[in-house]
């Protein structure tokens, strides 16, 4: 279980995340959801080392490593707890899939990068799992958005942690791959027993693909709950400063929201 | 991690200290000088302007010099049959030009100049000839000679002195000095009761005719003009090669303009032609001459020429 | 990892080197050459012309040509360590005013009247090093944010540093018009000591950073994804970025004290590797340090024969058909981005 206590980040004199806690359980989806600026990125760029954290704590917890502090891991150890698909990242273009794919297997290589058949049979199954085997010889560079976040998750998924971090994967695809893309986060999350925390943009993907939902706006915590209990009116449009409607999702239980006009 | 990085520091100091003092010996003999000791001869033993003792068996009989002035003094001390090799920028006297080169402008040519076989190279020191080059050269086991760069009509004698020294050549270099300082003895006797020096604007170079440099003080050029009667008005600036503005040439406002860059094609009627240099009196008076620059820079017997030169500008009517 | 490219550079290599040693203002006619290797052989001492041919060999085209080819693969690998360390197509060796520097350092050197000993010998180079070095710390230290040290306050701080001593440089140029001659030369770069001395005073530092170099490939294409994903990917940026900055000014400094400042090299030879052979830093690295040295090699032996007993500047024969020559490469490979 990935669990965040009271954490706290400014960027500069600017407070982001104000003593924000959660905590997303192997096998769950954890859809963090707020307008522009609320600190969804941050929130996962702080979880993953990247930004400095003011206050509050970061731990890893599982039957066989008990308790991790991922704030004080070196960025090795981190990176075998956490990994992180970053939102529309750029690739450098010359590399290929494989390459790229396989570089995942940084944390877990000695620092000449010697890959062993092993690792390499990791970064294929990474692969088989997005469906995206057969884009192995391909330049990265040569690939559609999808097709990129696609080899993204790969090679999240060949740094072989507990825990995946998602940032806003879904804002550059189109209607196909968003929903594919989420069902096989989901279905990985499931099959594989990661606590995978995934900052969206769309609402009614968090409603669907996710076991919870955490409502942030402006760097605090609003609501944490079933996607019911938290895409309900009142929330939402206060979050959003929109009037919405909320109805049922014909295709799942899930709630499904509406946005009204201003 | 850190203390990796340590101890890599301390092997890089370790390998630093323990630099090497010489080359490895070539593998196949070294250079030997080929001229063998006469019966009886005395070595000769100098010491060089980078303070290095050099010493030759005999006097040497083939000669590669690395400048136009050390050509120029080998050949008139007589010993121009011994030369065997020049640099590109020797042109004096015209027998040197049927010397191969061995280099010049953009460096030196160290191969050309093992196979010419010197057993002596000629350098000029003071900064013409790099340390490095005489090292190299040292380094092939080649002996090396720097001679220092004069600051006086003396110190030029002195290396006339030397060169003969080295290339056998003591009695004739006498007649030489003999016949230059009386040429020096004359032109100081006619300048010496003169009561009038006009000012002299020394040209070096132009390209930038709002800012063109001029001989400064403690030059040859400076030298030589006080001592053919004239005031060089570069002497109250800085540096070797002093640039003047041109408002500090109208202020100074020379009797005369001497063009030492008339070899790169200055003119006196292209000066006239300068704007605002109008305004300066040795313009209007038609007072703008060119020189052979060689005659005045080079450290070398012409300056003796350059010195007859400068007084015949400057006080024609003592000197026809 | 595929053995051919490395079978290619190391031929062009071989190539290069035997035309160095064939090549040089003196003639010596390979029979003659035949006839030195066999009196090497059997260890008898030769007869002239023979003998002036191999102390020219030994003594003057042979350390030439090592220390050419060090510098040159200084060049190549650091000129890639720094494309890679900044993501930068028109990064080069002296991105951050490490030739700047060196040449303040020589020039300071040269404006001092040291005696002749083998220290006062070394003092050019040695304080060329020296200031190749310290405008590396202190260009780190410039750009320093917090615990990082951004990649483009890096750049910002070496351009400002860099033209702060360029001019500091031509000032002391000026005033010490009697070594300008020197100064330039050496500022334009070339080759013209005699003896193995530089070639042992340069090689452990050379060794030493071409070494850190060669063995940072892996860090350096993780590095390629940016710093971010770096750091997610487990990497400790700072650390390595720092550590490979330092592995290259080390190498770019040993380069430039005895050779002056080249050009050309470190841009284009990485380049043309990553055209032909692939990004993969742990293959370009070594790739780049062959070919470096093989093409400055090259080179000089253009620069001493074309216009014999003449030499050209080896860093304008690097320009002069450095430019070109890329800019043919690249228009083959317009359509891919082989970044």
């Amino acid at each position: 279980m990935l669990r965040i206590e009271g954490l706290s980040a400014s960027y500069g004199s600017r407070r982001v995340l104000h003593e924000v806690s959660l905590e997303v359980d192997s096998g769950e989806v954890l859809a963090l959801i707020g307008p522009n600026g609320a600190g969804k990125s941050t929130l996962v760029r702080a979880v993953s080392g990247v930004i400095p954290v003011e206050s509050g704590s970061i731990q890893y917890i599982d039957a066989t490593r008990g308790s991790l502090d991922l704030l004080d891991l070196p960025p090795m150890q981190r990176a075998r707890t956490v990994a992180v698909v970053p939102q529309a990242a750029a690739m450098p273009p010359a590399f290929s899939v494989w390459e790229a794919v396989l570089l995942g297997r940084t944390p877990h290589l000695n620092f000449l990068g010697q890959v062993a058949a092993r690792d390499e049979h990791i970064a294929s199954l990474a692969l088989q799992k997005v469906d995206a085997l057969d884009l192995s010889d391909r330049r990265v560079g040569d690939l559609s958005g999808g097709e990129q976040q696609r080899v993204l998750l790969a090679r999240a998924l060949t740094q072989s942690t507990p825990v995946l971090l998602l940032d806003e994967p879904t804002s550059n695809l189109d209607l196909h791959y968003q929903v594919s893309f989420m069902e096989t986060v989901r279905a990985l999350a499931h099959s594989d027993g990661l606590a995978v925390l995934i900052a969206v943009h769309d609402l009614n993907l968090a409603a669907r693909y996710a076991s919870r939902v955490a409502l942030l706006v402006k760097g605090e915590l609003q609501a944490v709950g079933t996607p019911h209990e938290v895409l309900t009116v009142e929330l939402i449009s206060a979050a959003y400063n929109l009037p919405v409607q909320v109805v049922k999702n014909p295709f799942s239980e899930s709630p499904l929201v509406i946005p009204g006009e201003i | 991690m850190s203390g990796k990085i340590g101890f890599l520091l301390l092997i890089t100091i370790l390998l630093a200290a323990c630099s090497p003092t010489g080359s490895a010996t070539p593998a196949v003999g070294s250079m030997e000088p080929s001229a063998s000791t006469a019966e009886g001869a005395t070595p000769i033993t100098l010491i060089d302007d980078l303070g290095r003792t050099v010493v030759l068996a005999a006097p040497a009989q083939r000669v590669v010099s690395l400048a136009p002035a050390n050509t120029e003094i080998l050949f008139a001390v007589g010993a121009g049959g011994q030369v065997v090799g020049r640099d590109e920028t020797s042109d004096f006297p015209a027998d040197a030009l049927a010397l191969p080169t061995i280099g010049g402008y953009s460096g030196f040519n160290l191969e050309a100049i093992v196979a010419l076989h010197p057993d002596l190279v000629l350098a000029q020191g003071g900064g013409f000839n790099s340390p490095e080059l005489v090292a190299s050269l040292e380094e092939l086991g080649l002996t090396v000679f720097s001679l220092p760069n004069p600051t006086s009509m003396e110190g030029m004698f002195t290396n006339l002195e030397t060169v003969a020294l080295l290339t056998g050549h003591e009695q004739e270099v006498e007649t030489l000095l003999a016949s230059l300082r009386t040429r020096v003895a004359a032109v100081d006797e006619k300048i010496m009761p003169l009561s009038y020096a006009p000012t002299v604007y020394y040209e070096l170079d132009a390209t930038e005719p709002s800012k063109p440099f001029t001989a400064g003080p403690g030059t040859f050029v400076d030298l030589l003009i006080s001592r053919a009667g004239g005031l060089n008005i570069g002497s109250a600036l800085e540096g070797q090669w002093a640039q003047i503005s041109l408002e500090q040439l109208v202020v100074a406002n020379p009797a005369m303009i001497i063009l030492g860059d008339a070899a790169y094609g200055e003119t006196s009627e292209k000066v006239s032609q300068r704007p605002g240099w109008e305004m300066l009196t040795a313009i209007q008076t038609g007072q703008v001459f060119p020189i052979d620059d060689n005659l005045v820079s080079r450290p070398g017997p012409r300056l003796v020429d350059g010195l007859e030169a400068l007084a015949r500008l400057l006080h024609p009517g003592v000197f026809k | 990892m595929k053995i051919r490219p490395f079978l290619y550079t190391l031929l062009f290599l071989v190539l290069v080197v035997t035309l160095s040693i064939a090549i040089g203002s003196v003639f010596i006619p390979p029979a003659d050459l035949g006839r030195i290797l066999v009196g090497w052989m059997k260890q008898e001492v030769l007869p002239e012309p023979l003998k002036t041919f191999a102390f020219i060999l030994t003594d003057i085209r042979l350390p030439r040509t090592v220390l050419v080819l060090l510098t040159g693969a200084a060049l190549g690998g650091s000129g890639a360590a720094y494309q890679g360390l900044f993501r930068n197509p028109l990064a080069d060796p002296y991105l951050i005013g490490v030739a700047s520097g060196a040449g303040l350092g020589a020039v300071l050197a040269m404006s001092v009247r040291w005696p002749y000993s083998f220290w006062g010998l070394m003092a050019v180079p040695a304080m060329a090093f020296l200031g190749a070095l310290l405008t590396v710390f202190l260009v780190i230290a410039l750009a320093r944010v917090g615990r990082t040290v951004p990649t483009t306050n890096l750049i910002l701080a070496g351009v400002a540093f860099g033209s702060f001593a360029s001019a500091l440089t031509a000032w002391l140029m000026l005033r010490s018009t009697g070594e300008l001659h020197r100064a330039i030369a050496w500022l334009i770069g070339g080759a013209s000591q005699a003896g193995w001395g530089p070639v042992l005073t340069v090689l452990p530092y050379l060794a030493l950073g071409l070494g850190a170099l060669i063995l940072s490939g892996h860090s350096l294409n993780v590095l390629q994804f940016g710093d971010e994903q770096a750091q997610q990917m487990g990497l400790p940026v700072t650390r390595v970025r720092t550590l490979i900055l330092l592995a290259a000014s080390l190498t770019t400094a040993a380069a430039v004290a005895f050779s002056g400042i080249i050009g050309f090299i470190g841009l284009i030879v990485p380049h043309v590797m990553r055209l032909w052979f692939g990004v993969d830093y742990r293959r370009l690295l070594p790739l780049s340090i062959i070919t470096g040295a093989g093409a400055l090699l090259l080179a000089d032996v253009f620069a001493r024969s074309v216009m014999a007993p003449q030499e050209l500047p080896v860093g304008i024969v690097t320009a002069l058909v450095g430019a070109p020559f890329f800019l043919w490469v690249l228009r083959r490979a317009r359509n891919q981005g082989y970044w």
